[in-house]
């Protein structure tokens, strides 16, 4: 019994453990129904899950910087940015260097210009990056009818799919990638200030903090990491479609919601974020697996991300309550529960 | 001296009988709130008679406001009971819609009118019951507003028509008097800090009418801090003391002095500490210009004084504290900071804590925000810091892992105060620091103030606790936005300070209103014509291209496309106004498409029941988003991929047909007018007439301010249901048009509409914070949107330029309304 309480003190600190505890279990599942899963299959959902793990960790910076930030021109990016690839490195290795810097600057000038309109000019990140998004699009079309061939250089391609003594690669860098994003959050200023802004922003401005580049960089972050993402996915899908951004759009902040960082901002967690894309590629695959249609899978996913946000949406209420009696008169000196006993009549 | 309480509340009890008989209105008793470890309200009685005019005082934090919220429904007390003329009404059963029911109405210290309505309409939404929905329903509450301003406060001057956001703090105070005292079968007003914002002449006229009403049988409960008044005005006082009831007694029993004592008065301030000889180089912030025109000189703050910022609440202090926080605006070019400046926060909730973070991590913020971003974080180091700077304080670093949010108010600023002096500032701004904080951690906090004075630094403060003022070297009184006094040494009473801040409150107030630059005016009524521009502008390009354009058919032909981006418009325009944005409302529409061209078609009836299952299911996202206060983006951005699923799996490939019904609905013609501009026409008077009606009004109110709404008795769930049911309907009926115009369906026809809503409802002129929607905008935006496809290939430019055409219209439209608009709060 206390150790059941002990463990919900502590599930509370660490959200990221129901995500984790979600894959343990769909996999157990998946495992024991289907004789055929097993160790090396979870390395193929490893390996579909870090793409996404990725993007979301770029998505959880924003949606981190709350007020309901969100950055929805992350599928334009990863599109566009898997166009470009296509465009500078023309499938030859020599021209990787310049692929990646392309890829770097394009996440750079689609950060920056989020920024700008966010902070810069305070529109609504959703607004501000929905704009952006409409942009690229179109960005994304012109480049479609300029690119050379669906040729995708060798070593980005050896990089994105393949695997050391069975791990991918991409896992591996995943991983990595979750590692210091936790170690930039805990441990540097940066991370702590982030949390600040999240949680409250007057609060935050009052106590020295410039909030203005820290929300920047958070966006910063989101279209570098987005662009990377698209020019390794799209050496893993060997090419780039139009649109092939597009479920990572949903996909990323389910991710990062379901992964147990705050949807209201302030509160991050890198594992979480690992976690809940391995669960969510994770059902992916059981619909397919089990035949599902392509539709019903959406419905699925819609549902998922519904029912994972007014749960927490609870939590986020319970916290707001225990906080609310500190505004203004209400928060009286610290009495004693004898008090309350003595005065009362009847 | 919880006895002693107690044995006052039973002498007062005793008393009772023995004075006249009146009806009860209300009574409450054993009132017991606890919040955690902290007793708000602890065994509180109140008896309300007919009649009666009672007085309630108590010092900051003494449980006043949680009570009132109690008694009116706000709030549910851990313990006691309700009587309502002797009738108990269960708690559970009672909340603000019942309080209203019965009679009580309650004058809220923070401002509860929608600043987006008229008076009058705010009016109708205190008192809804008798507005039938008949046309002229304004003209009533007109008349109602007008009556109840003039009888409460004869010669106002106030427009009944005037938007409550254009009236100044005075007059909104009036009009939410007047709304509560004008309500029909009110039976007891709750008046929270009533004259606070009110000058002499006003506040006389309040008391007067209020006497002539308790005449009549109207009972008060008159909140003040201000002891005269209430000595004045009250047949009845109550004192209440952390807590608890004090003293309840007549009002002719009580006088200024005693009930200073049984507030808890002894805790004023002492002043401990002169400023040493002040050196010119030691001016830390100079304040001049038109801020200090009335005394004719600059003023400048330097090492160890303590300078205290006084006046009518809202006359400029906060303001000055934030100017000198962070100078350097254009408009604070009168404030000159020379050294870097720390703010310590009064409104912990809004301004002070960060609520997941522990009291360690919230004081040693104050010293992370001056390093680099770079910088790596010590816990050992932050704590080593923190122990010292908690240590003057008094406040016990076993705390220090604790969640913030579980200590006390006093606690909560100690570690406010902290972070300040952790990040070790030669200047620190204090912004009414000890509201509702204990006593003891007052006389904490004035011993800290005078130990950090004397050590070199500068502490300007600003409260609102006159007494307090007489702990500063120097006092800067503010009436109007401006310094108008300046106060030092003997000189700082409380009888001067009062003066001062009544003395020239009348100007001001105007000549701020009038600064406003005419560029800006000129900007934003650019933005406001922007979609009409829009559209005359591409019409006209169009037809001077194509000239066939502008026949009748050639409008309808280009028209046509656009009703079902104007439907998907107003859709969205009742979400925006609503303050939330919908991004799954194209995929609706494109689901109802399949649904009509496919089960509509095929079995009429299965096909109707499924379009209102789907409008069923999309109104109860609304309730969903608003009951469990989740994020309306994600959920209906989740929400999309249902629709768009649900509509694959009925039609994975496009097809169908449309029902000949559906097409003829959409395809009459009454030859000389285009078809299309009909039926948009005809939309913008739907949606503009649903704005006008009360419902629409309650749609707004809640869009600008959903806090009063709940005050006054309407429920939030319910009217989210509403408005996601006429989105819904919108978004139907763009479905169906989809479907009629194109005689077939498609799951992704609507998918482009939801970017391309929202862009035209923020073209049209809608504020995305919500309470503000203007129809005729919004289509004349959709319109223009929708042409910009058709207006590239007359240019003959590739229509892979559209999407980007209409986002950098988007960022563009945005761009200039946040340039124009004045930025209310900042990053």
């Amino acid at each position: 019994m206390s150790a059941f309480a002990s463990f919900g003190a502590w599930a509370q600190r660490n959200r990221w453990i129901w995500a984790a505890i979600g894959v343990l279990i769909l996999w157990l599942v998946l495992s024991v129904v289907t004789n055929r899963f097993s160790l090396s299959s979870l390395s193929g959902v490893m390996l579909s899950a870090s793409f996404l793990t990725v993007v979301g960790i770029g998505q959880m910076f924003v949606v981190t910087t709350g007020r309901g930030n969100i950055d929805l021109s992350v599928a334009s990016v990863i599109t566009l940015s898997a166009f470009v690839a296509l465009l500078t490195v023309k499938g030859q290795d020599a021209n990787l260097a310049i692929g990646v810097i392309a890829a770097v600057v394009l996440g750079l000038a689609v950060g920056a210009l989020n920024s700008l309109l966010v902070v810069g000019l305070g529109i609504p990140a959703i607004i501000a990056t929905l704009a952006t998004g409409y942009v690229l699009a179109t960005a994304t079309l012109l480049s479609n009818k300029a690119i050379p061939g669906f040729a995708v250089s060798p070593a980005l391609k050896d990089l994105a799919t393949g695997r050391v003594s069975g791990v991918p690669i991409m896992a591996v860098i995943a991983v990595v990638g979750v590692a210091v994003t936790s170690f930039v959050l805990r441990y540097t200023v940066f991370g702590q200030l982030l949390s600040a802004v999240g949680q409250n922003r007057a609060a935050a401005r009052l106590a020295g903090i410039r909030n203005g580049p820290v929300i920047a960089s958070a966006f910063i972050i989101s279209a570098v990491l987005a662009s990377l993402d698209g020019l390794l996915l799209g050496a893993y899908i060997g090419g780039a479609f139009l649109e092939m951004g597009q479920p990572y759009l949903l996909q990323s902040i389910a991710a990062v919601v379901l992964g147990g960082t705050l949807i209201f901002g302030g509160s991050a967690t890198a594992l979480g974020t690992l976690f809940a894309s391995i669960l969510l590629i994770l059902i992916v695959t059981t619909m397919q697996i089990i035949g599902l249609p392509p539709g019903v899978q959406d419905i699925v996913q819609g549902i998922v991300v519904i029912f994972v946000l007014a749960l927490a949406g609870r939590q986020a209420l319970a916290r707001r309550t225990s906080v609310d009696p500190g505004d203004g008169d209400k928060d009286a000196t610290a009495k004693t529960e004898a008090g309350a006993a003595t005065a009362r009549p009847k | 001296m919880s006895q002693l309480a107690v044995a006052d509340q039973e002498v007062a009890m005793a008393v009772k009988p023995a004075a006249p008989v009146r009806p009860s209105v209300v009574s409450i008793s054993g009132i017991t709130k606890s919040f955690g470890p902290t007793l708000a309200n602890a065994g509180i009685n109140l008896s309300v008679h007919t009649g009666d005019v009672i007085g309630l005082v108590g010092g900051n934090g003494a449980g006043k406001s949680t009570l009132m919220r109690i008694l009116c429904g706000a709030m549910w007390p851990t313990l006691g009971s309700i009587c309502f003329a002797d009738e108990e009404v269960a708690f559970a059963a009672y909340d603000t819609g019942e309080a209203q029911r019965r009679g009580i109405r309650m004058v809220h210290q923070e401002l509860s009118l929608c600043a987006n309505l008229s008076v009058a309409e705010n009016f109708f939404l205190e008192t809804p019951a008798d507005s039938a929905s008949r046309p002229g329903w304004r003209a009533l509450y007109r008349a109602r507003a007008r009556a109840a301003l003039d009888a409460v406060f004869p010669g106002n001057g106030i427009d009944a028509d005037a938007e409550v956001g254009h009236l100044t703090i005075a007059e909104r105070q009036m009009v939410e008097i007047a709304r509560a005292a004008a309500t029909p079968g009110v039976k007891l007003i709750v008046l929270d800090e009533p004259t606070s914002s009110l000058d002499l002449d006003r506040s006389k006229q309040l008391r007067a009418f209020i006497r002539e009403r308790a005449k009549a049988g109207l009972a008060f409960i008159f909140i003040s801090h201000k002891l005269q008044e209430i000595i004045d005005i009250a047949s009845e006082v109550v004192v209440l003391r952390n807590g608890r009831t004090a003293w309840q007694g007549h009002a002719t029993d009580a006088s200024i002095g005693k009930l200073v004592q049984l507030m808890g008065g002894d805790a004023n301030p002492v002043h401990q500490h002169a400023v040493a000889a002040a050196s010119s180089q030691d001016v830390l912030v100079r304040l001049s210009g038109a801020l200090t025109a009335g005394l004719g000189r600059d003023i400048d703050i330097v090492r160890g004084e303590i300078v205290g910022l006084a006046g009518l609440e809202g006359s400029g202090q906060r303001e000055l504290l934030h100017a000198i926080f962070s100078p350097g605006r254009k408009q604070h070019a009168a404030v000159a900071r020379r050294a870097d400046a720390g703010f310590i926060a009064g409104d912990r909730q809004k301004e002070g804590v960060f609520p997941l973070w522990s009291v360690l991590s919230n004081i040693s913020i104050g010293a992370l925000a001056r390093r680099s971003a770079l910088g790596l974080v010590s816990d050992r180091a932050n704590r080593d810091t923190a122990t010292g700077a908690a240590g003057k304080l008094r406040l016990d670093d076993k705390r220090f892992q604790s969640n913030i949010t579980e200590l006390s108010g006093g606690n909560q600023q100690k570690a406010l105060v902290a972070r300040a002096l952790v990040a070790d500032t030669p200047v620190i701004l204090l912004d009414d620091p000890t509201r509702g904080v204990d006593i003891a951690t007052k006389q904490d906090f004035y011993r800290l103030c005078n130990e950090v004075a004397r050590g070199g630094r500068a502490l300007v403060w600003h409260t609102t606790e006159d007494a307090e003022l007489l702990a500063c070297d120097r006092v800067l009184v503010f009436s109007g936005g401006r310094i108008v006094k300046e106060l030092a040494g003997e000189a700082i009473t409380e009888q001067a300070i009062v003066g001062a801040s009544f003395a020239q409150s009348a100007d001001g107030q105007a000549s701020a209103a009038g600064k406003r630059t005419a560029l800006a005016g000129f900007g934003r009524k650019l933005v406001k014509a922007a979609p009409f521009i829009g559209l005359a502008a591409v019409l006209a390009v169009m037809i001077a291209i194509n000239p066939a354009v502008a026949s009748t058919f050639g409008l309808d032909l280009l028209l046509m496309p656009a009703l079902s981006l104007v439907l998907v418009t107003a859709a969205q325009m009742f979400i925006v106004g609503g303050s939330e944005i919908d991004l799954g409302v194209g995929a609706f529409a494109g689901l109802v498409s399949v649904l009509s061209a496919t089960l509509l078609y095929d079995q009429p009836w299965l096909g109707a029941l499924a379009l209102v299952a789907a409008l069923a299911a999309y109104a109860g996202l609304g309730g969903v988003i608003q009951a469990r206060k989740i994020p309306a983006i994600v959920v209906t951005l989740g929400a999309s991929f249902i629709w768009v699923g649900i509509g694959y799996a009925l039609q994975p490939t496009p097809g169908g047909a449309s029902p000949e019904w559906l097409s003829t609905l959409f395809g009459w013609s009454i030859g000389f007018m285009p078809t299309s501009i009909i039926m948009i026409v005809a939309v913008a008077l739907i949606v503009l007439a649903i704005d006008r009606l009360p419902l629409g009004v309650v749609l707004r109110g809640f869009g600008n301010n959903p806090a009063a709404m709940i005050r006054s008795g309407w429920s939030p769930t319910r009217y989210a249901l509403v408005r996601y049911l006429i989105a819904g309907l919108f978004a139907g009926a763009a479905g169906l048009s989809l479907t009629a115009i194109n005689t077939a369906s498609d799951i992704n026809s609507g998918n482009s509409y939801t970017l391309l809503s929202v862009a035209a409802v923020v073209m049209g002129g809608c504020s995305l914070l919500g309470g503000i929607i203007s129809p005729i905008g919004a289509v004349a935006g959709a319109v223009t949107l929708s042409l910009i496809g058709a207006l590239l290939g007359s240019l003959s430019v590739s229509s892979d330029y559209n999407a980007a055409t209409q986002g950098l219209i988007l960022i563009a439209l945005l761009t200039l309304r946040s340039l124009t608009a004045d930025r209310r709060s900042e990053l």
